[in-house]
């Protein structure tokens, strides 16, 4: 199966906001179904380009790598996402693909997100 | 809203101190309180953000009245990232302006270095989005090392410019006797030599190791008083002028262009226009300079230069000492030390003792308008203020 990451798209204006907000950043709207809040959810692209990166050698404690990639990729559609990146040698504006898999992982916990790979990997 | 005045100001070293937070604050505060000739104030804010995690402490505003027999005054804890101290101050600004307090305390105070140094970068990244950011492994060093690479891109700037805000900070720190970091670095010795990949390594690149502040303890205070008490007190009279806040998103890819800190140039703004002053009446500046790259876009978005051209002022060497704008003056974040909750009330602290005239060998001559810049979060909640002296 699959995974992707889900916008949030609002039932008032249509904006797709990522990450999840109770209030749309597009307008402000909340809707709610008298028990929650809804939104539609729809699976963000997966193609874009990359528009910044790091490679962080300071990780945070639970990381077991020497380093690791980071980066911001502007998606198709026009959302931003920050993700992990497995990219020989990245550079800014190449075209990307992401892929959903374990990010981070806290003893039984596992974490899922992007990871970025360069078009045509 | 009545006027607002600083009348006096105490300060820890900045470094490992081996004793506990509570303490860390209370030594500043009663320095302060000493130099203020006060033995008593009215309402005490204590700015502080890892006390619950780091120390294992919470409600320290409580245990900080006890160390200073100051009950039944009110007291209360600041968390507001690595702005906290700055908070504190407009907290304590808005206690005394309103007419409730006539005298207040801002104490900041951290004790970082009871956790090893992987622990201390945890815990400064759980001020990153948790479900964008920081399930990834983002850092705040490394939030920068990506803002820092983009800016490169876009401005043309070096690790060279990187480097020199590093150089000049450490060299003002080594007249700075609170400073964490106390020794002079060079070009050579952190980027053009064989030996610079050794003593300089990268941490987020384009960030190497001279570009991020230590983790470090300490402690500040400033007494804070209406005109009327202020007057009695026989102090100079330094005037919290300006006071400015904004905000931006929680992650940073969801700014319109993430090459601006909007949160800075729309605080920086409000806190000079309620001082009725502009970016150029300003004699000197501390800026949040956690990372390099963050003086420069800073000495930007706070109107001293113009977008893009702030590392070219640098090179002309407008922000030294002696320079058109003095930034950090007391070394900064980089040099001086970066004890998170403590930070903003620090560099308040810097700009009532250039005021003041006292700070000696790092002195600005003649400087009446002081401006400071503290960033919290990666730039998601700025506070700053302006201080004049009459």
């Amino acid at each position: 199966m699959e995974r992707d990451i889900l916008g949030y798209k609002c039932r008032k204006c249509g904006h797709v906001q990522y990450p999840y907000r109770t209030r749309c950043r597009g307008c402000g709207h909340v809707e709610w179904n008298g028990v929650d809040i809804v939104y539609d959810t729809v699976p963000l692209p997966k193609n874009g380009k990359l528009l910044t990166f790091t490679h962080l050698y300071a990780l945070p404690s639970d990381f077991e790598a020497v380093n690791i990639s980071l980066g911001i990729v502007e998606l198709e559609g026009g959302n931003r996402i920050t993700g992990q990146l497995k990219i020989k040698d990245p550079k800014i504006g190449m075209k990307v693909f992401g892929k959903v898999e374990v990010v981070r992982r806290e003893e039984y916990k596992k974490y899922w997100g992007m990871v970025f790979y360069a078009e045509g990997a | 809203m009545r006027d607002v005045y600083v009348i006096g100001i105490g300060i820890t070293s900045f470094t490992r101190l081996e004793y506990p937070l509570a303490e860390i604050a209370a030594y500043p505060a009663v320095q302060a309180m000493q130099d203020a000739k006060l033995d008593k104030v009215d309402h005490m804010f204590v700015a502080n953000m890892g006390a619950g995690r780091v120390n294992r402490q919470t409600g320290l505003a409580s245990a900080v009245i006890d160390h200073l027999c100051l009950q039944p005054a009110g007291a209360e804890t600041i968390e507001n990232g690595p702005a906290s101290g700055a908070s504190a101050i407009k907290a304590a600004y808005m206690a005394i302006a309103s007419g409730m307090h006539d005298t207040v305390l801002a104490v900041g105070a951290e004790r970082m270095n009871e956790v090893n140094s992987l622990e201390a970068t945890d815990f400064v990244s759980t001020l990153s989005h948790p479900m964008a950011e920081a399930i990834y492994g983002v850092t705040l060093p490394s939030l920068a090392g990506m803002f820092t690479r983009l800016y490169m891109h876009k401005y043309g700037v070096t690790a060279r410019h990187l480097a020199m805000v590093a150089i000049k900070n450490h060299a003002n720190a080594m007249h700075n006797p609170f400073a964490h970091v106390r020794n002079l670095i060079t070009m050579d010795g952190i980027l053009d030599s064989v030996d610079a990949p050794t003593n300089n390594p990268i941490i987020a690149d384009p960030l190497r190791f001279f570009d991020v502040c230590p983790v470090s303890d300490g402690g500040c205070a400033l007494v804070l008083a209406s005109e009327e008490v202020a007057k009695k007190s026989g102090r100079p009279m330094i005037k919290l002028a300006g006071v400015g806040q904004a905000t931006d998103t929680h992650a940073v890819h969801d700014r319109p262009d993430p090459t601006e800190l909007t949160a800075v140039k729309l605080a920086a703004a409000q806190a000079l226009k309620m001082a009725k002053k502009t970016p150029q009446d300003v004699n000197v500046a501390e800026l949040h300079d956690a990372f390099t790259i963050l003086e420069i876009v800073e000495s930007e978005e706070v109107g001293f230069f113009k977008k893009g051209e702030g590392h070219l002022a640098l090179e002309r060497g407008e922000t030294q000492i002696g320079g058109k704008i003095p930034i950090n003056t007391s070394g900064g974040l980089k040099a001086k030390g970066h004890p998170v909750g403590a930070t903003g009330v620090a560099q308040a602290h810097e700009i009532v003792t250039q005021l003041r005239g006292e700070a000696h060998k790092r002195q600005v001559k003649g400087a009446k308008v002081g401006f400071t810049c503290n960033f919290g979060g990666f730039g998601n909640n700025v506070v700053c203020l302006v201080f004049t002296r009459e």
